[in-house]
C-alpha cells in the first residue's frame, strides 16, 4: 500500500469510507461548525450569538444580521457560563439556522412535479401539493440526514438528553450519535489516545481519552480561555496611562491618520436610538479578537514571565503597531505579553474588582497535571505522547513553544510530544474534522442510534449508546 | 517508372540474388502496409529500397494520446438506501452507488412518474462490507449456582460482581476505561437486606445497605475479575486437560498478585513524577554506564587479541616442556585470568591507573621473550598445581610418612596466595559469625584455660584447635536450644496460670478464640503494611536466634530443633503465598499461636520494629 498524500484519493477498501451524507454539528461558544460528513472544512459556520430585538420574539441569525446596527438589537449566547447550553429552545433554533442556511435547504422536488415544468393551464391543480410537500420539509430539516452531535466532554445527562430529543422530534433525523469533541478532535489528528488540550472561547479544557474513550475522572475544564484573554485586554487598555480607547467599527464614519498615542481624529456616527450595550460589547470582542490574532504573544519560556529578568528581555524585543477602527494607533511592547500570560500563570493576570485574581488550578499546566494525574499510571506516558492542541484560542502566537516548555518542566521523564496541527482551520475546528471523519465511516454506521431505537427506548438511550 | 532494381541495373549492381532477393521483397511487400510510411509517395517510398530512410519518419497516429474511449453516456448514480447487516433494528440509509445496469426498462414521459410513486418500495441493498467490525468480547459466564458454589467472595456481593462483569464487557476489556468509569451503585436496599437475611453472616457484611460504596481501584476490580475467570476455567476444563496456552493463560489469571500491582504503578507513578535534577542524574549516569561499557568492551577486544596470540605459541622445544599444561585454550584462559588478576591486585597496591596498557605490555613480555615468558608461566604454573602439574619439570622425591611428618611437608589441594603467620589462622578459628557467639567462643575457651596467645601455633596445634572450637560451638548450639525450651515452658505456664484465673469462659478454646480475635480484627484493615510483619512468624524466630546471638543456626543444621525447623517452614509457606491472604494467615496463625506464642509474646514489640527496619 503507498502512502497517502494530498492529491490522490485512497483505494476502496483501503479506508472503510461509506459515507451516507450524514450531517456533523459542532457547536461551540463562539461559533457553531455544521457540515456533511466526508468533508474537510465544516460548510457552515455561524456565530452561536443572536440579535433579539427587544420586547419581542424576533430573533436574528449568522454573520449578517447580527452585524447590523439596529436600535433595540440585544445580542445573547444560548450558552451558559459552565460550559453547558442554558437556553435550549433558542439553541435549537441557533442550531437549525446553521444547518438548513447552508446544507440542507428545500429539496428539490421531482422535476414533473415541482411546478417548473408545469403548462400555464394546469398550474392550480398542482400548486397544493407542491405547498404540502414543501411544508412537510420545513418541518422536519434533517429527515434525510443522520446527525452527528458534538458535546463538551463534562455534558450532564440532562443536556444529551436534550441534544436527542431536539434531533428527532424537532428535526426528524433518521439517525443520531453524540460524541465529546475531545475524541474527535483526537480523531482529526489521527490518534485513538492522547491528552485534548482545547481552549475555546468561553472554557479550556483538558481531556484524556483512551482507545477513542474519554476517560470521565481526568475531564478538566477551566474559565481561563479565550474570552478571558479578551478581558484581560480590556484591563489592560483600561489600566494603561493614558487610557486605551477602544471604539468598535460600526460607530466610526470616517478618519485620518493620526500619530501613535495621539487622540483619534475620526468622524462617528451618531444614532437616534443608539444600539444597546450588549451589541457595543460584542462588536468591542470583534476588534479585541483582531487586537488578539494580531498583537497578542505568549511569552515563549523558559520560566514565567515574572521570572528574572525574562520581563526585561519581552521589553527589549520589538513592539507590534495596531491601529483602531477610528485610527488611533499604538505600538504595544511588553503589554501584549501580559494579555495571556494569566492562561498559565494566574499570579500574572491583571485584576480589578470585576475580575479576580484566577485560581492556580485553572491554569494550563495545572489542568494537565490534574489530567494525568487521574489516569491509570500504566497509560500516562502513552497520552503525555499524544497531546493534541486544538481550539482558536491556541492560536495565540508562540502558545505551543510555552506549552511545550510548561509540560516538559512538569513531566521532565516522559517523552511529551504536542500535536498542534499547523493550518488554522485544522486548529480551529478539530473537533468537527474529527467528527466528519467518524460520521463517513463505514464502521460507524452500526453505532448510530436510531429513530427506531430512540421511539423504543426513550432519551435515556443515549446515555447507553453514546459513552 | 524506376525501380530498385532499374536503378541497379544502371548502376551495374550484382544481379545474382536477385531471384532470391525479389522473394523476399515480394514478401515484404506482402507485410508492408504495416510499414508504410504516410505522407509519401508509394514512388518515393519504393526509391528507398531496403535501406531504412536517412531520416526518421513518425507516424502521426502513435505521436499522440489515444482517444478517450467513448463508452456511451454517462454513468448514472443513484442514492441506494441500504441496511447494515451488524445492526439488528434495520435502520436504512442511503450512500451514493452507480446505478445498476440493468435498469428498469425506460416508459414513456407519461408514465414514469405513476410507476415511481407506487413503487415505494424500492431495492434495499444488504451491506455486510463492515460487518467484520462489529466485534464482540466473549467473557466468562457463570450461572447462579456455580456463583454460590464457588465464587462467592466476602468483598462483593453478586450484584456488584455481575456490574463489573457488564462494564467489562461494555468496554472491552480495556481496564483504565472501565476503573474510570466504574461507578457502582447498591441499586435498591430493600432488595439488599432481603438478600442479607437469606445470606450467610459473612455475605452480609459486605452488602450492608448502610457500607459505604468502596472506591475500587484498578488492582481490585483485576483480582476480583481474574479470580472469577481462573476458577471458571479450572471447573470447565480441569487443569490437567488444558493445553500449553490455556495453562499460561491459567497460570497469569490465577496468580495475579493486585499489591504487587498496585506497588508497580506507585514505582512507575514514582518514576514519571521525578524532578528535574533526578531525570539530569539518571541521564548522567546511563551516559556513565555507557562510557563504562565501551571501556569495558574495549578492554575484552584486547584481551581476545591476547587469546587469539596465545593460541599458537611459538615452538620451543624448552618452553613446551613448561607449557604443556597450556596446550588448550581453556588452561590458556585460565591461565590469562590469573595473570590478569595478578596485574589487578599489582595495580591496586601501586594505585596506579595503567590497567590495559600495562596488560599488553604483559603480552608483549610474553610473546616477545619466551624465556622471560618460560619463568614467569612456570611460577604461574606452580602456583596454580604444585602437586599435579610439578612432576614434568622437576624430579620429585617422594618421603616416607615419617620424614613428612619429621620435616612438616604438607600437601594442598589449593595454596592460598601470600604468606600468613599461624597465629592468624588460630585468631581466626576463634572468630564467629555474630559477634556475641565470638564472645561465647571465647567464655569457653577461658573456661576450659585455653590461652587467648597460643605460643607455638603450628599446623598440627591449629588442627587439633580446629577440633575443638568445632566442639565448642555444637556445645553452644545445645545450651541455646535449652534456653530455648525453658523459655518456651515458662511461657505456657503463665498462660495456664491466666486461663486459671479467668475461669468464667471456662472453655479453653474459646478464651484463646477471644485472645486472638482483637488481634486479628486490628490488622486486617491496613493490610498491606501489616501483612509482612505477620507471614514472618518463621522469621521471628530466626530474629530470635540472633538476640540470643547465634547467626548461623541454620548452617549447622545439627544442632536445629522442631520448632525452628517449623518456623521456617511456615515462613518458607507464608513466603510463596500470596500476601493477600491475610484471613487465612491470621487463622493459621491463631491455630499454631500456642505453639508459637514464646517467641512472639516475647519479643513482639522487637519483631514489628525489625521488621519495619528491613523494609
Amino acid at each position: 500500500m503507498n502512502t497517502l498524500n494530498s492529491s490522490t484519493a485512497p483505494a476502496a477498501g483501503e479506508y472503510a469510507g461509506d459515507e451516507v451524507s450524514a450531517i456533523v454539528l459542532d457547536p461551540g461558544y463562539s461559533t457553531i461548525r455544521a457540515g456533511f460528513a466526508g468533508e474537510d472544512v465544516p460548510k457552515s459556520v455561524c456565530p452561536s450569538f443572536y440579535g433579539q430585538i427587544e420586547d419581542s420574539s424576533q430573533y436574528l441569525f449568522g454573520e449578517n444580521a447580527i452585524h447590523t446596527p439596529a436600535s433595540n438589537l440585544q445580542i445573547k449566547n444560548y450558552w451558559g457560563s459552565d460550559g453547558i447550553v442554558e437556553d435550549w429552545d433558542t439553541a435549537a433554533k441557533v442550531w437549525e439556522y446553521a444547518i438548513t442556511s447552508r446544507l440542507t435547504g428545500a429539496r428539490a422536488g421531482d422535476p414533473a412535479r415541482n411546478g417548473l415544468n408545469d403548462d400555464p393551464k394546469q398550474e392550480n391543480g398542482e400548486a397544493t401539493d407542491v405547498d404540502m410537500e414543501t411544508i412537510e420539509n420545513q418541518e422536519k430539516p434533517l429527515e434525510e440526514s443522520p446527525l452527528l452531535m458534538t458535546e463538551p466532554g463534562w455534558n450532564p445527562t440532562k443536556a444529551r438528553e436534550k441534544a436527542i430529543e431536539i434531533a428527532m422530534e424537532e428535526w426528524g433525523t433518521p439517525a443520531f450519535y453524540l460524541q465529546k469533541t475531545g475524541v474527535l478532535a483526537a480523531f482529526a489528528s489521527g490518534k485513538a489516545s492522547g491528552i485534548i488540550i482545547d481552549v475555546g472561547a468561553s472554557h479550556t479544557s483538558v481531556t484524556p481519552v483512551l482507545d477513542g474513550m474519554v476517560l470521565k475522572k481526568g475531564v478538566q475544564k477551566s474559565p481561563l480561555a479565550g474570552n478571558f484573554v479578551s478581558n484581560q485586554i480590556r484591563l489592560g487598555f483600561k489600566q494603561s496611562q493614558p487610557e486605551i480607547p477602544l471604539t468598535p467599527h460600526y460607530l466610526v464614519k470616517s478618519k485620518t491618520p493620526v500619530d501613535a498615542g495621539s487622540p483619534a481624529q475620526a468622524i462617528y456616527k451618531t444614532f437616534s436610538v443608539p444600539p444597546t450595550d450588549s451589541f457595543r460589547h460584542y462588536q468591542e470582542e470583534r476588534v479585541l479578537t483582531e487586537y488578539k490574532e494580531s498583537v497578542v504573544e505568549i511569552w515563549p519560556g523558559p520560566g514565567r514571565l515574572s521570572n528574572g529578568t525574562n520581563e526585561e528581555i519581552a521589553k527589549s524585543m520589538p513592539g507590534r503597531p495596531f491601529e483602531m477602527p477610528d485610527g488611533w494607533n499604538q505600538v504595544f511592547g511588553v503589554d501584549r505579553f501580559r494579555a495571556a500570560e494569566g492562561l498559565f500563570d494566574a499570579s500574572a493576570a491583571l485584576t480589578d474588582d470585576a475580575n479576580p485574581r484566577p485560581k492556580d488550578e485553572h491554569t494550563l499546566p495545572r489542568l494537565v497535571q490534574a489530567a494525568v494525574q487521574h489516569v491509570d499510571a500504566d497509560q500516562r506516558p502513552l497520552l503525555l505522547q499524544n497531546i493534541v492542541v486544538t481550539g482558536g484560542s491556541t492560536l495565540l502566537y508562540k502558545f505551543g513553544d510555552r506549552l511545550n516548555y510548561e509540560i516538559n518542566a512538569i513531566y521532565p521523564s516522559t517523552r511529551n510530544k504536542l500535536i498542534a496541527p499547523g493550518p488554522v482551520v485544522e486548529r480551529k475546528y478539530a473537533a468537527w474534522i474529527g467528527g466528519s471523519i467518524l460520521a463517513s465511516l463505514g464502521s460507524f454506521h452500526q453505532l448510530w442510534i436510531s429513530r427506531k431505537e430512540y421511539e423504543e427506548h426513550g432519551a435515556n438511550i443515549v446515555e447507553k449508546r453514546c459513552r | 517508372m524506376a525501380s530498385g532494381r532499374d536503378v541497379r541495373d544502371m548502376l551495374g549492381l550484382p544481379m545474382g540474388v536477385d531471384a532470391q532477393k525479389s522473394a523476399v521483397q515480394k514478401r515484404a511487400k506482402a507485410a508492408a502496409p504495416v510499414r508504410r510510411i504516410q505522407g509519401v509517395a508509394r514512388e518515393v517510398a519504393a526509391l528507398y529500397g531496403e535501406r531504412p530512410p536517412p531520416v526518421a519518419v513518425y507516424e502521426e497516429k502513435k505521436a499522440y494520446r489515444a482517444k478517450r474511449q467513448n463508452q456511451g453516456p454517462a454513468k448514472k448514480w443513484v442514492q441506494q438506501p441500504f441496511v447494515n447487516q451488524a445492526r439488528v433494528d434495520g435502520l436504512i440509509l442511503k450512500h451514493w452507488r452507480r446505478k445498476p445496469t440493468i435498469a428498469p426498462p425506460v416508459q414513456d414521459g407519461e408514465d414514469a412518474p405513476m410507476e415511481e410513486g407506487d413503487n415505494v418500495e424500492p431495492y434495499i441493498e444488504n451491506s455486510g462490507d463492515f460487518l467484520k467490525y462489529s466485534i464482540q468480547v466473549d467473557l466468562p459466564t457463570f450461572t447462579d449456582e456455580e456463583y454460590d458454589a464457588y465464587l462467592r467472595s466476602d468483598d462483593w456481593s453478586r450484584e456488584e460482581t455481575d456490574y463489573l462483569f457488564e462494564v467489562v464487557k461494555d468496554y472491552s476489556y480495556r481496564w483504565a476505561v472501565i476503573w474510570d468509569r466504574y461507578d457502582y451503585q447498591p441499586a435498591n436496599k430493600s432488595h439488599l437486606t432481603q438478600e442479607t437475611v437469606n445470606g450467610d453472616a459473612s455475605q452480609a457484611l459486605a452488602t450492608l445497605p448502610f457500607a459505604p460504596p468502596k472506591q475500587r481501584t484498578v488492582e481490585d476490580l483485576k483480582a476480583r475479575f481474574y479470580h472469577i475467570s481462573a476458577k471458571l476455567m479450572k471447573l470447565r476444563i480441569p487443569e490437567m486437560q488444558m493445553d500449553a496456552e490455556q495453562y499460561t493463560l491459567y497460570e497469569t489469571l490465577s496468580k495475579f498478585n493486585p499489591e504487587l500491582e498496585g506497588n508497580r504503578k506507585l514505582l512507575a507513578a514514582a518514576l514519571m513524577n521525578r524532578s528535574m535534577d533526578e531525570v539530569k542524574e539518571e541521564e548522567f549516569l546511563l551516559a556513565e554506564l555507557q562510557r563504562i561499557n565501551m571501556a569495558a568492551n574495549r578492554l575484552d577486544a584486547e584481551r581476545e587479541e591476547l587469546r587469539a596470540r596465545l593460541e599458537h605459541p611459538s615452538a620451543n622445544q624448552q618452553v613446551s616442556a613448561g607449557l604443556a599444561s597450556f596446550t588448550s585454550s581453556q588452561a590458556l584462559q585460565a591461565l590469562f585470568s590469573q595473570l590478569f588478576a595478578q596485574d589487578r591486585s599489582k595495580k591496586r597496591a601501586s594505585g596506579g591507573a595503567t590497567g590495559p596498557s600495562r596488560i599488553s605490555l604483559n603480552t608483549n613480555d610474553l610473546i616477545q621473550t619466551p624465556s622471560s615468558a618460560n619463568a614467569q608461566l612456570s611460577a604461574a604454573a606452580r602456583r596454580q598445581s604444585m602437586a599435579t602439574n610439578q612432576s614434568a619439570q622437576t624430579p620429585v622425591r617422594t618421603l616416607s610418612p615419617q620424614q613428612e611428618y619429621r620435616y612438616n611437608v604438607s600437601t594442598h589441594d589449593r595454596l592460598t596466595s601470600g604468606v600468613t603467620f599461624g597465629s592468624d589462622k588460630l585468631l581466626k578459628m576463634r572468630q564467629a559469625k555474630s559477634n556475641v557467639q565470638t564472645q561465647k567462643i571465647a567464655a569457653a575457651l577461658a573456661e576450659l584455660g585455653v590461652s587467648e596467645v597460643i605460643s607455638l601455633p603450628t599446623i598440627k596445634v591449629a588442627e587439633v584447635f580446629e577440633q575443638l572450637i568445632g566442639k565448642v560451638g555444637k556445645l553452644l548450639d545445645v545450651r541455646k536450644v535449652r534456653e530455648k525450651e525453658e523459655g518456651e515452658s515458662r511461657v505456657l505456664e503463665q498462660m495456664k496460670q491466666r486461663r486459671s484465673s479467668e475461669v468464667q469462659n471456662g472453655d479453653a478454646s474459646m478464651s484463646n478464640g477471644t485472645s486472638v480475635e482483637p488481634q486479628a480484627k486490628h490488622e486486617v484493615p491496613d493490610s498491606q503494611e501489616q501483612t509482612p510483619g505477620l507471614d514472618g512468624e518463621g522469621e521471628a524466630d530466626d530474629d530470635d536466634n540472633d538476640n540470643d546471638g547465634d547467626g548461623d543456626a541454620h548452617g549447622d543444621g545439627d544442632g536445629e530443633v522442631d520448632a525452628d525447623a517449623e518456623g521456617e517452614e511456615d515462613d518458607e509457606d507464608a513466603e510463596g503465598e500470596e500476601d493477600s491472604r491475610v484471613p487465612s494467615e491470621t487463622l493459621s496463625r491463631a491455630a499454631s499461636t500456642a505453639h508459637k506464642r514464646s517467641a512472639s509474646v516475647l519479643s513482639q514489640g522487637s519483631i514489628q520494629s525489625s521488621k519495619r527496619a528491613r523494609k
